[in-house]
């Protein structure tokens, strides 16, 4: 399994680049809204050291309502910026945020199956739920609390410096220690975190799973073996826990001691200013009131610059996704002809050993060829190098004498069809889960493809093709979920379809019924099955029996009995006594 | 609400430490003010350097103290809660293990992953009150008593303000919580969206349709980003109005107090102090808020956890099972000895008699009808079967479990290694798998994977085919080795080679053992001793596969697939039976 790429840094920060210089002016207004709100936020604690002068002074109580007065209107002007700052922020995250997951999903569907198959789809799902998720939150919530407190901490630290440089000097002082903790603990808290999630999810799986075996757990009597496992979940995550609370223990312990090291500097200098007249004591008040202030956005700063790192990576691997060349558009946009031929075909998987070896064969426009064999002898890959899915080590698989990993993946799929035992209803209407292979297809033709396919359970859906499938609405069992897979392709209207163990899913009496229904329709189509029912072949023009990546016989059904080779030999013991009563 | 005061009990010492801890923290927090009024008034206004050292070096030490007080209130803080989450869901574990196959239909798995992902913390974060609640409560007291002390009349605006902002701000944000949960169930549904098209990526690259999801998901996208504009808007208001409202009422506190220092009622030191006070005293106040509203969230997920606690076992009638931490229950008064040794299986309702020792074939017409056979026979319902002539619903089911299995076609395979999986909780060596693994035909699923038996594979083994699936649901089945088997449809995926020879080696492998084969495979019911035609519920005919074929034209009809006749005659109820 070869997992999908991970951006790297610099590809990350020029991404973020882009991004920032893609939305400037949005960025621009939110950073001027924040600035100016925060200003206004700062003016209390001045205007509280302005009191306390003015009254040292000896001051009227008019000028101390005045003053009150003005620090009642700092806060609501700077209430109403940070609003407006806030409010452009958010669209910002939003339109950042759609943009990203739009571009997400538009690079994962043009991404080549093959590449999806190898890396296993969990990556992906991974990808697309919590990845998006992750750097959905980080830019709309973790990006402007960062924005927000580190505008307010410069003006803060700034607003000291403008009373007194030496005081701003001395309001440094807790900053080595906090640095220094925040990056020992950020270098150990992402993996810290992500093994305490991962046991989390873990211990939820074993209970949900649980849950949904409990009659397999009574019949196996699994009971005490689920509250081992159990258990064990229980202590891991415990352990994980543990881990991270012992991060949390060091860093905010430094941090929150490093807290008072600025107010008690810079009461100390005040004091050595105030003797030599240098500053007043209300702005030593306001320099220690602005430090005591600056706690709360050094706090959020810190607490979110973990989750900031948990975005960056996830950004990263939403990135990856990205970097996989996409399907390439194929080289001839049409074909002559809808002979399929396989000359000299070898296939491995990934370096692995040949899991084909030297396929030849011709399929006729309009034949019925039946592909049997026991599990392993490779007719699942050579059904996806007859889709076009992967191309062949050696050898080559035309139609029409153009090979078809040439043409254009959209020209295709919509010639050569593959469906296979894993079906997949889609959230949406039936009529969503019909119309992508079809978008012209009249809501009667979709009817009638239901029907042809034998699935008459539609006729009680309560809203006919309006009916919700899926995720909580209603679920089709996989009889029913794979005659919809086959519904779609009677719409597609494919030349060439290969059902790659199609009905597998069905129980046998209704795969025998959407068989037979089907059949009906694909007559003057052609038709590549592969199948594990005898019947199947039975009814084909011709069946290939493929053994170790070979084709060992070839032929129409009554001519390989004839032949008495192991085709003959599993059709008697399958059938002999049935054909002794005709 | 007993169920919170539980888990509480269970750990009174931690308890005990987090409140003491939580308080002093709380006390603590109002220090600093207080220290640096202190330094002000004493140090920098009487220009007393020596003092302004002494608070100076009093202000850090605190800070110090209160990192550590802060941090050890956390810790305990945290294992408290910890300790309940555990607990909790160690007793869900039990509870979901022994319940048995009633469960997934009382309550949805959906349901299940909410109460052991969310309730179990939400109930463990209620916890959090016996801490800081307790803290938060003394720590007002104290800020009282310092505040009367400067001003009556101040303390008294302080002490009712505070509650007051926190009233009018705490609905607010429950407001902001509300508009954010809407946005974030359309942003799940979203992310559903995406899960669901990579799910279906194979799907879209067999049949097309690739542009058409990506124009769906994109609209849908700007749909979220509309309401999410919208939360913005409203948002952004309540957010500004969560600042605004304290900050007015400081600005009032702070008026209020300056025109006392102008009267010198009270000191510059204290009017520094009092604006501390009030920033300090929202934190307490803040926390009641929000335990406040924890305890209500807890006490329903409390409920929820209790409620799925409270979902008994189905009725199968007779002795029930034995209960998790019950002791062995002495035998039941009504309670049957079962056979001591194998007996034949006698169902009334089919009219079904499955000999003991002997391989017995069912084909069902009605794949429904197989099932409950299933059930009945191996009690999961209450019947009236019988076995060697005694009611299988008078013996310990205990009993019944262990000597009849029903391997269910959709059996459930849970996350672990393979040999986990095939083991089944059994100390089975892997000589004993290897031999139910071959009986299965079911080696070449080991080969191919890299770690062979040590492979982890994931829950329901959504990793392998469905044939590899069924094989190994089979090859487990066999590995215990029951003293009646009764496997439902155990081939219908697998390919007729394999078929064929499962069919041979299944025989073998439980020769002279009982077992119930219910499929409709001809490779299958050829090995049968015996074979019965299960039709709209009663067993039509028995005898061999040949002799069934011979006589019985419905029973030709079910098991020769392919023919090219049968299907022409086939009767419309079976028809009925799909639907």
């Amino acid at each position: 399994m070869s997992r999908l790429p991970v951006a790297d840094r610099r590809t990350v920060r020029r991404a973020l680049r882009d991004m920032i210089s893609r939305h400037r002016r949005a960025v621009g207004v939110v950073l001027a809204l924040h600035s100016a709100a925060a200003v206004a936020g700062l003016a209390p604690p001045w205007l509280l050291g302005t009191i306390v002068d003015r009254v040292t002074a000896g001051a009227s109580v008019a000028t101390v309502d005045r003053l009150a007065l003005t620090i009642a209107g700092c806060v609501l002007v700077s209430a109403l910026l940070s609003r407006y700052a806030q409010y452009a922020g958010h669209r910002f995250g939003e339109r950042a945020v759609a943009e990203l997951r739009e571009e997400f999903v538009a690079r994962t569907l043009g991404l080549p199956v093959s590449v999806v198959e190898r890396a296993g789809s969990g990556d992906l799902a991974t990808r697309s739920s919590v990845d998006v998720a992750t750097v959905g939150t980080t830019v709309r919530e973790v990006v402007p609390t960062i924005v927000i407190a580190s505008v307010q901490l410069t003006l803060l630290f700034g607003a000291v410096f403008l009373l007194h440089p030496l005081l701003g000097v001395a309001a440094l002082a807790g900053l080595p220690s906090i640095v220094a903790v925040t990056r020992w603990y950020l270098r150990r808290a992402g993996s810290a975190y992500l093994a305490e999630g991962a046991a989390a999810a873990e211990l939820t799986e074993t209970l949900t799973t649980t849950a949904e075996g409990t009659r397999t757990v009574e019949a196996l009597r699994l009971a005490d073996d689920r509250i081992r496992h159990g258990t064990t979940r229980v202590a891991v995550l415990w352990r994980a826990r543990r881990a991270t609370l012992a991060l949390r223990t060091v860093f905010f312990s430094v941090v929150e001691a490093s807290y008072p090291l600025p107010v008690a500097v810079v009461l100390l200098v005040g004091s050595f200013l105030l003797s030599r007249d240098a500053v007043s004591l209300g702005a030593v008040v306001a320099a220690a009131l602005y430090l005591q202030q600056a706690i709360d956005p050094l706090d959020r700063l810190l607490q979110w610059t973990e989750q900031a790192q948990r975005g960056f990576a996830s950004y990263a691997r939403l990135l990856g996704v990205g970097m996989v060349p996409p399907e390439p558009p194929g080289t001839t946009a049409s074909s002559r002809g809808e002979r399929l031929v396989v000359r000299g075909a070898r296939f491995s998987y990934s370096n692995g050993p040949d899991v084909l070896h030297g396929i030849d064969l011709e399929v006729r426009p309009g034949e019925r060829l039946a592909i049997v064999g026991p599990s392993g002898a490779g007719k699942s890959t050579l059904a996806r190098l007859l889709a076009g899915i992967d191309a062949p080590r050696q050898g080559v698989v035309s139609i029409g004498g153009c090979p078809v990993t040439d043409l254009d993946p959209a020209e295709r799929r919509r010639r050569i069809a593959l469906v296979t035992q894993e079906h997949h209803v889609f959230i949406g209407s039936v009529r969503d889960n019909l119309a992508f292979a079809a978008p012209d297809a009249s809501d009667e033709q979709m009817r009638a493809a239901l029907g042809t396919v034998g699935a008459d359970w539609y006729a009680a859906l309560p809203a006919g093709l309006d009916t919700p499938l899926g995720d909580g609405a209603r679920q089709l069992g996989a009889a029913e979920a794979q005659q919809l897979a086959l519904a779609r392709l009677v719409l597609a209207d494919p030349h060439t379809l290969i059902l790659d163990e199609a009905t597998a899913a069905l129980d046998p009496t209704t795969a025998r019924r959407t068989e037979r229904a089907l059949a009906a329709v694909l007559v003057g189509r052609t038709v590549i099955a592969i199948a594990h029912r005898l019947n199947t072949a039975h009814d084909a023009d011709r069946v290939a029996v493929l053994a170790d990546g070979r084709i060992t016989e070839i032929g129409s059904h009554d001519d390989l009995v004839a032949a008495d080779g192991a085709y003959a030999a599993l059709w008697r013991s399958w059938h002999s006594r049935v054909d002794e009563q005709r | 609400m007993r169920y919170l005061w539980w888990l509480v009990r269970r750990q009174p010492g931690r308890v005990l430490r987090g409140s003491l801890l939580g308080t002093a923290w709380m006390i603590g927090l109002s220090a600093r003010p207080y220290l640096i009024a202190r330094a002000v008034d004493d140090g920098l206004r009487a220009r007393d350097t020596r003092a302004l050292a002494l608070w100076v070096a009093a202000i850090v030490v605190a800070g110090v103290a209160l990192s550590y007080l802060g941090i050890m209130r956390h810790r305990t803080m945290t294992f408290i809660r910890e300790d309940a989450k555990a607990r909790s869901a160690e007793v869900l574990l039990r509870h979901l293990s022994r319940v048995g196959a009633v469960l997934p239909r009382r309550v949805g798995a959906g349901e299940v992953s909410t109460v052991g992902g969310s309730d179990i913390d939400w109930t463990a974060q209620v916890l959090t009150l016996t801490g800081p609640g307790v803290g938060a409560v003394v720590a007002y007291g104290v800020i009282a008593v310092v505040l009367w002390s400067i001003s009556p009349l101040l303390a008294l605006c302080v002490l009712v303000g505070v509650p007051v902002v926190g009233l009018v701000v705490g609905p607010l944000l429950r407001r902001l919580e509300r508009a954010e949960s809407v946005y974030r169930g359309q942003q799940g549904a979203l992310t559903a969206r995406s899960g669901d098209i990579v799910a279906g990526l194979r799907v879209l690259a067999g049949v097309g349709g690739r542009d058409l999801f990506a124009r769906r998901y994109a609209a849908r996208s700007q749909e979220l980003r509309a309401e999410g504009y919208r939360v913005g808007a409203v948002n952004s208001w309540i957010d500004a109005a969560t600042v605004a409202i304290p900050g007015l009422f400081l600005a009032a506190v702070v008026w209020l107090t300056a025109r006392m220092a102008v009267t010198g009622d009270v000191t510059i030191g204290e009017l520094v102090a009092v604006y501390g006070y009030v920033a300090t005293l929202i934190v307490p106040v803040w926390f009641l808020l929000e335990g406040s509203h924890q305890l209500i969230r807890g006490r329903v997920a409390a409920r929820r956890i209790v409620d799925l606690m409270n979902v008994t076992a189905d009725d199968v009638g007779g002795p029930g099972r034995r209960w998790p931490g019950s002791l062995p229950e002495a035998r039941h008064p009504d309670q049957l000895a079962a056979p001591e040794g194998p007996a034949d299986l006698h169902d009334p309702v089919a009219g079904l008699t499955v000999r003991a020792g002997q391989l017995t074939g069912v084909a069902a017409d009605d794949p429904a009808a197989a099932v409950a056979l299933a059930d009945r026979l191996g009690r999961y319902v209450a019947s009236g079967v019988s076995w060697g002539g005694v009611p299988l619903t008078g013996i310990a089911l205990d009993e019944v479990r262990a000597r009849i299995l029903v391997a269910d076609h959709d059996a459930y395979l849970f996350a672990g290694t393979l040999r986990d999986i095939l083991r089944a909780g059994a100390d089975a060596d892997d000589e004993r798998i290897r031999v139910a693994l071959r009986a299965a035909s079911a080696e070449d699923v080991v080969d191919a994977l890299p770690a062979g038996l040590d492979t982890p594979i994931d829950a329901r083994a959504r990793t392998l085919s469905g044939g590899q699936r069924q094989r190994i649901r089979l090859a487990r089945a066999l590995r215990g080795e029951p003293e009646v088997l009764i496997l439902v449809d155990p081939t219908s995926a697998v390919d007729a080679h394999t078929e064929a020879r499962i069919a041979e080696r299944l025989r073998a492998a439980r020769a002279g053992r009982t077992t119930v084969l219910i499929a409709t495979s001809p490779l299958l019911l050829g090995r049968a001793d015996l074979v019965a035609h299960l039709s709209a519920g009663r067993i039509t005919a028995t005898g061999s596969h040949a002799d069934l074929l011979d006589r019985d034209p419905g029973y030709r009809h079910l098991v020769a697939r392919g023919s090219d006749d049968a299907d022409l005659e086939q009767p419309a109820e079976t028809e009925e039976a799909y639907r």
